[in-house]
């Protein structure tokens, strides 16, 4: 009955935030030309790279757009889901109607994580599909059933890593009400997940390993793709996705604690 | 019986407040050692609110009204003592509280900027577990009751102040709650989209019984709406109780005006004995006591030639502004 | 005697927003950090050996996109989301009263925020040269300060081309929308992520006609002491400004009247 009312509930928010969006129809045409540019200046960027070399960290450039291709899914993600959400909580608290928020019978991390979707993200994801059903194609990839599965898993882990990433900024926001800037930092750190992680030297790998975890959001996925990875890497992502998961949903009802006992 | 729905027991409130000194050298100091002392807005405060009264909260400025009625929805920690509201702890905000209260803040919307009310009115329906029918029946009725119809279908962006309050007022009624909490619902409206949300207001009190808690600037809202006020002064309770009661203890004093047929009448007059307020030329305002109004008004019209004569009612706001500033009023 | 007035207008301004800017000054410094980008790059390059093809040395690289970190850091430009976010919130009619140009007040913010900006720039060139002490170098005094002329110019062109988007506001709400689409080859094509030299040839062919490469490849090239056409990459700045000035002042007087028109 609860996940009915969820499930009612969202469609709701998808309603009315597809229709707010529609106000603005210009808006998104913009946006989706933006979209179409920005994965070509991606492959133009990576086809530098490889215009005299055959491998860059141990990559073809065949193997290297699989890359491209989940990070064009997640940023079409990112720009579909946790973007537009983002600016609502910072306007939220900026403007006190957290409240609002707070007063209704419903998970206020549900409604204040989904409440909004920006359509123009949907193209990204969509031409990150198509790369990646290319790069099977030119890669000569099987798709079996474990394949799929496995590549399912460890994509939706690297949705659920970036979530938490997101989500734990925007708590922030309850302290420091300007954190736009924190989170162009998390983007320009993002920016890396593009390429291979084995391109970057020794000192950088481990520090994105360890600060921003983009070996778990784009590696482990492409290695999936490439047949290389192993049964105890999915297991580990998995384990990392749960805590991250478990930890930003503590830290925002830790910050709702904070924000009941402190502000006016 | 009436049932109280509201019952504050000594509830007490202490912000910890963070104190920085200015530059650079400051936010370093701040970074790792923090001074915090702890500021206590509300002090030991208690009252009990009756199921369907209509209570006003008065207070200046940073008194602590809104601290209090953030308290009685659950959004601020109480540091101590106990509130229940309608049987629950506020602050767990459990789901069936949650569906039993609203909050309307004049100066914050929850519309959606873009979309016609309309939109909003369904989102919220469905978050509070209502279904289509139900949500229609229920638009349909307040939309009547608030004196609003094609305006649901506007964007919010394009509707009048107005407009827009009483959207957000159906936003926030569409669960039927049985208490209120408004925070200035009347912030920045005209005089007669106030009048229309009072009017609203008593109406809707009239027939479901739901409690009220208002705040609000505007003295006609408390005076045409509570019988009841609670006055907030430094975080305590200066005043609980029957608004007319206390006027009656601050203005104690009429003013009346008299005019005279004659300058002299006025000068004889004004040694008479009455306090006099001031006197230019035949005309003279006196101060009398509540109590004698009658006798003396008998003795100055027995005495004297008088061509006219005006009782003035101090100025509500005046007396209020006294109990702004001041501490005790115990009646 | 009018210009005596003018720089007094611009000097006070400066004074405010430097002021208004120190308050802020945990934001500008995430900003900074958010610039790093073009390290990662220099990473990319170097640790997969790519710049040989292009007869570029690893230190002659490193300092390219160091020189080209600083040169974005100081042609950083967001006109359009300051004047967007003022006409939402209705600050632009009291800007038209002043007997001042909007656009000047944003043009002193974005200096105040440059000269804040700069020991946070400096900070992160020190550690670059931590890690990196064969690079270091000291640039001849007539480059440097031609550079920075160059600099100067590349802010310019890009506060101008924004600005003439912000005045786009004028006619639709949200003109932010379009600056993202213009970042997208302004971050390609303007030497950030690779120098303009590595390019393939189809693109060079065309592109120094546009105004992308004296964004951040000129001024990165002319200041890290690699070879570069200088009185041609000079011109070709003066010259996009000439282009773009009488634009701006054009779009910005038919705004206006569209907008008094309009009476909101």
């Amino acid at each position: 009955m609860n996940l009915r009312k969820y499930l009612k509930v969202y469609k709701k928010f998808l309603h009315t935030s597809l229709a707010s969006e529609l106000e603005y129809k210009t808006n998104i045409l913009v946006d989706l030309i933006t979209a179409i540019l920005s994965l070509i200046g991606s492959i133009f960027l990576l086809s530098i790279f490889f215009q005299n070399n055959g491998y860059i960290g141990g990559w073809t450039f065949e193997q290297a757009l699989i890359i491209q291709g989940i990070y064009t899914i997640l940023n079409g993600i990112t720009n579909t889901w946790f973007n537009p959400n983002l600016t609502e909580i910072v306007k939220h608290i900026r403007e006190g109607t957290l409240d609002f928020v707070l007063i209704k019978p419903i998970d206020s991390q549900f409604f204040i994580s989904l409440k909004k979707i920006n359509p123009s993200g949907f193209l990204e994801i969509i031409l990150g599909f198509f790369l990646l059903f290319f790069c099977i194609r030119i890669n000569q990839i099987n798709l079996n059933l474990s394949f799929l599965t496995q590549s399912l898993i460890t994509i939706s882990c690297s949705i659920c890593i970036l979530y938490s990433l997101w989500f734990f900024i925007s708590t922030t926001t309850i302290w420091f009400v300007k954190t736009w800037n924190a989170i162009e930092v998390l983007r320009s750190f993002l920016y890396i997940g593009r390429f291979p992680l084995n391109s970057f030297s020794f000192s950088l790998r481990i520090f994105f390993s360890i600060f921003i975890p983009i070996a778990f959001i784009t590696t482990i996925p492409s290695e999936v793709f490439l047949g290389l990875s192993q049964l105890w890497k999915i297991l580990l992502e998995v384990i990392v996705t749960s805590v991250f998961l478990i930890t930003s949903r503590k830290f925002w009802l830790f910050a709702l604690k904070s924000y009941s006992s402190a502000s006016s | 019986m009436v049932q109280n729905i509201i019952d504050v027991r000594n509830l007490s409130k202490s912000f910890d407040i963070s104190s920085k000194e200015p530059g650079l050298k400051g936010t370093i100091k701040h970074f790792f050692r923090r001074q915090t002392k702890s500021l206590k807005v509300i002090k030991d405060i208690s009252f009990e609110i009756k199921e369907g009264e209509i209570v006003g909260f008065l207070g200046a400025n940073g008194a602590g009204k809104t601290t209090i009625l953030k308290m009685l929805c659950g959004l601020i920690y109480p540091s101590e003592g106990s509130i229940v509201v309608a049987g629950y702890l506020p602050f767990r905000r459990k789901e069936n509280f949650l569906k039993n209260i609203t909050l309307i803040m004049g100066q914050k919307q929850q519309l959606i900027w873009d979309l016609p009310p309309i939109e909003s009115f369904f989102l919220n329906a469905s978050i509070y577990d209502l279904d289509k029918f139900e949500a229609k029946k229920r638009i349909k009725k307040l939309s009547e009751m608030l004196e609003i119809d094609e305006e649901v279908f506007i964007p919010v962006r394009k509707l009048s102040l107005g407009q827009r309050m009483k959207s957000e007022l159906l936003a926030a009624l569409i669960h039927e709650p049985n208490i209120l909490f408004l925070d200035e619902p009347t912030l920045g409206l005209d005089i007669n989209a106030q009048r229309n949300l009072r009017k609203f207001l008593q109406k809707y009190n009239k027939e479901t019984n739901a409690t009220i808690c208002l705040t609000s600037h505007y003295m006609k809202d408390i005076t045409s709406l509570c019988k009841r006020v609670i006055c907030v002064h430094q975080g305590a309770i200066s005043y609980d109780g029957k608004l007319d009661l206390l006027l009656k203890k601050l203005s104690p004093v009429k003013e009346i005006l008299i005019v005279c047929r004659s300058e002299d009448d006025a000068i004889k007059l004004e040694n008479f004995g009455f306090p006099v307020k001031n006197k230019i030329k035949n005309e003279i305002t006196i101060k009398i006591e509540n109590n004698y109004i009658t006798s003396s008004l008998k003795t100055i019209l027995n005495n004297f030639d008088i061509v006219d004569l005006y009782i003035n009612e101090p100025p509500i706001d005046e007396i209020i502004g006294k109990v702004l500033n001041n501490k005790e009023y115990d009646i | 005697m009018i210009s005596n007035l003018i720089n007094r207008k611009i000097f006070t301004l400066l004074k405010v927003q430097y002021s208004n800017m120190l308050e802020y000054r945990v934001e500008i410094a995430l900003w900074a950090i958010s610039g790093i980008i073009p390290f990662f790059m220099l990473n990319i390059w170097t640790n997969n050996n790519l710049n040989e093809s292009i007869n570029i040395s690893d230190v002659m690289l490193s300092r390219y996109f160091l020189c080209a970190f600083f040169v974005r850091q100081f042609s950083v430009v967001w006109v359009v989301f300051s004047f967007e976010e003022d006409s939402l919130m209705g600050k632009v009619s009291p800007y038209l009263i002043q007997p001042l140009n909007p656009f000047l007040r944003y043009f002193a913010q974005h200096l105040a925020e440059q000269i804040t900006r700069f020991p946070f720039a400096l900070i992160i060139a020190f550690f670059f040269f931590i890690f990196n002490t064969e690079s270091i170098w000291i640039p001849n005094l007539g480059l440097l300060l031609l550079s920075i002329v160059s600099t100067f110019l590349s802010f310019l062109i890009q506060f101008l081309i924004q600005s003439i988007v912000a005045c786009l506001c004028f006619w639709t709400e949200k003109a932010s929308s379009i600056e993202r689409l213009l970042f997208i080859p302004t971050l390609f094509l303007s030497g950030l992520l690779a120098p303009v030299v590595s390019f393939p040839a189809y693109v060079k062919s065309w592109i120094y006609l546009t105004p992308f490469p004296y964004l951040i490849d000129f001024p990165a090239n002319l200041l890290s002491g690699n070879e570069t056409n200088i009185s041609g990459g000079l011109s070709m700045q003066i010259l996009w400004i000439f282009i773009l000035f009488p634009l701006f002042m054009k779009i910005w007087s038919e705004g206006t009247k569209k907008y008094t028109a309009m009476g909101s």
